[in-house]
């Protein structure tokens, strides 16, 4: 019997394509963030986790989660990594999600000095392109 | 840990070539700095069992499977070799694999060579390679350079702590101070607090001043077992703790941005091992690749509560002549910053130390020294601990 669960979960993970980045971008361009739970803690792990951080476990459920959150800390890039030359300056931030213990870092476009997006300001990730997650400030008043 | 009680591990010689802008091949600074810790060692390259290479980016400069070309260059080529990578750490991972396995019987006598050349390829790709050390997916691929994701977790401390930019501009002033004693520095220059505020910002908060150089160079060291030291008739460090670890490699797995958790693992297994305290280190060379770091290091260390490291660099406690003197060498700061060969450059001048030939920086009476290298983030992280004969 438990070779056949064994042989089932390799089937399993051939068919289905564990390595979620593409889902975890399309769902960052529609402003979520694709997370998985774990069916037996129940923790929750970023969707590019195979196993639970918490338990060992390799059973998630995929859950989208809400692409809000505030500013936990952030940067000011002036001197940028190749390919990132037009886009100075630019903010890198890591933010904490309103609906979840995770925090998610990306990029911010057209941010060139600190008191624009002082720690705690109330941002949304809007998309993913070459510039990985796209983050945004969720009000336009400061 | 019953294993590491084998043998008792030794420094029996070390040796670097200076740190900077280097013309030569990165075989050739590899082959030299080699060559410096057999010669220190008073050693035959014949006795040498095996080799540990540490090397991130020798596809830059055209030669990666360094070990067989360094062996052979010694005279050696029979004797087994690798190359370990381990980001910025990847010299005190190697340090840590060559003492496993002199450790274990495996090997009487070994050789560490870290190695790095980078500076050809300019700042902005030397900046993009080193990128493709953090998460990429994440970090890299986002835009984050190394600057910046250090730049995060200084703008998080000093929304923490009582903390400001000129404070992490005081440790870069000490560094410089200290590399102004050591021929071998990179940056051989006497700088200030306002030179640091009025250098160009690289990553808010962080400035020019407040990160550490790109360089070239290569450190070396034999390590061998206590019977192999003896035998020799020359000064010799035991190595009493050995400890590794590992964080989220993103920094936004973690829970706290002011702290790095591998330093911590890697600390207390490293102390547990020696029977030590941070209390009875007395002197330490952390991984000073930015201000915050070497911040955040010596909290994570143990040697101040968090939040404390500010104070006590305020009340000079980590200057040359302090209480607990950090980065006597200049630190990555100023001793400059070649990533593959830093791990093993800390144990280089920890053995300088230890041995007393230190020169004008030599620190009196110091009996036990730590070195603290980290890959990245503090993805991977490896404390070594030193105590002399």
């Amino acid at each position: 019997m438990e070779l056949l669960v064994q042989v089932a979960q390799f089937i399993f993970f051939k068919v289905c394509d564990l390595s979620a980045k593409q889902e975890f971008i399309d769902a960052a361009k529609s402003g979520k963030i694709l997370a998985r739970q774990c069916k037996k803690c129940n923790d929750v792990n970023l969707a590019t986790v195979y196993f639970c951080r918490k338990c060992g476990n390799n059973q998630f459920e995929n859950i989208f989660i809400d692409g809000t959150g505030h500013i936990e800390t952030f940067t000011i890039i002036t001197v940028p990594p190749t390919g990132f030359e037009k886009y100075v300056p630019y903010a890198w931030v890591i933010m904490k999600l309103n609906d979840s213990k995770l925090r998610i870092s990306g990029f911010m476009s057209n941010v060139s000095k600190p008191n624009e997006i002082p720690i705690g300001t109330e941002v949304q990730i809007y998309g993913f392109d070459e510039r990985g997650v796209l983050i945004k400030k969720s009000k336009l008043c400061y | 840990m019953q294993i590491f009680d084998v043998e008792t591990v030794c420094v029996l010689g070390a040796g670097s070539t200076k740190y900077g802008k280097l013309d030569d091949s990165i075989s050739d600074i590899a082959v030299k700095s080699s060559v410096s810790a057999i010669e220190s060692a008073n050693i035959k390259p014949q006795e040498i069992e095996a080799g540990y290479i540490s090397n991130v980016f020798g596809i830059a400069d055209k030669q990666v499977h360094l070990g067989p070309v360094i062996m052979s260059n010694l005279g050696i080529s029979e004797k087994p070799s690798l190359s370990i990578e381990s980001a910025c750490g990847s010299g005190s991972v190697s340090l840590r694999e060559a003492f496993a396995n002199v450790a274990a019987g495996f090997y009487n006598a070994v050789l560490v060579t870290g190695v790095e050349k980078v500076t050809q390829t300019g700042t902005e790709w030397t900046t993009t390679y080193f990128s493709y050390c953090s998460d990429f997916f994440y970090e890299g691929q986002a835009g984050a350079s190394f600057p910046g994701l250090f730049a995060s977790m200084a703008r998080a401390y000093l929304n923490e702590y009582d903390a400001t930019e000129e404070d992490f501009a005081s440790v870069a002033v000490k560094n410089h101070n200290n590399g102004l004693l050591n021929p071998k520095a990179h940056l051989r220059k006497k700088i200030t607090i306002e030179d640091v505020m009025n250098s160009p910002v690289v990553a808010s908060p962080l400035k020019l001043y407040d990160c550490c150089p790109f360089s070239d160079g290569a450190s070396s060291v034999i390590l061998c077992n206590e019977k192999f030291a003896k035998s020799h008739t020359k000064d010799y460090i035991k190595i009493i703790g050995s400890g590794r670890g590992g964080s989220p490699a993103a920094l936004q797995g973690r829970d706290h941005m002011t702290t790095i958790p591998s330093t911590k693992l890697a600390a207390q297994s490293a102390y547990k091992m020696a029977g030590i305290s941070p209390k009875d280190v007395d002197f330490a060379e952390v991984h000073d690749c930015f201000t915050i770091a070497e911040i955040v290091d010596s909290e994570d260390l143990g040697f101040f509560n968090k939040g404390e490291a500010i104070n006590a660099i305020r009340n000079k406690e980590t200057e040359l002549r302090g209480s607990i003197p950090i980065n006597p060498s200049g630190g990555l700061k100023s001793k400059g910053h070649p990533i593959g060969a830093t791990g093993v450059g800390q144990a280089v001048e920890t053995f300088d130390q230890l041995t007393g030939n230190a020169g004008e920086r030599t620190i009196k009476n110091a009996n036990i020294g730590l070195t603290h290298n980290f890959g990245a983030t503090g993805a991977s992280c490896a404390v070594h601990i030193f105590q002399s004969v």
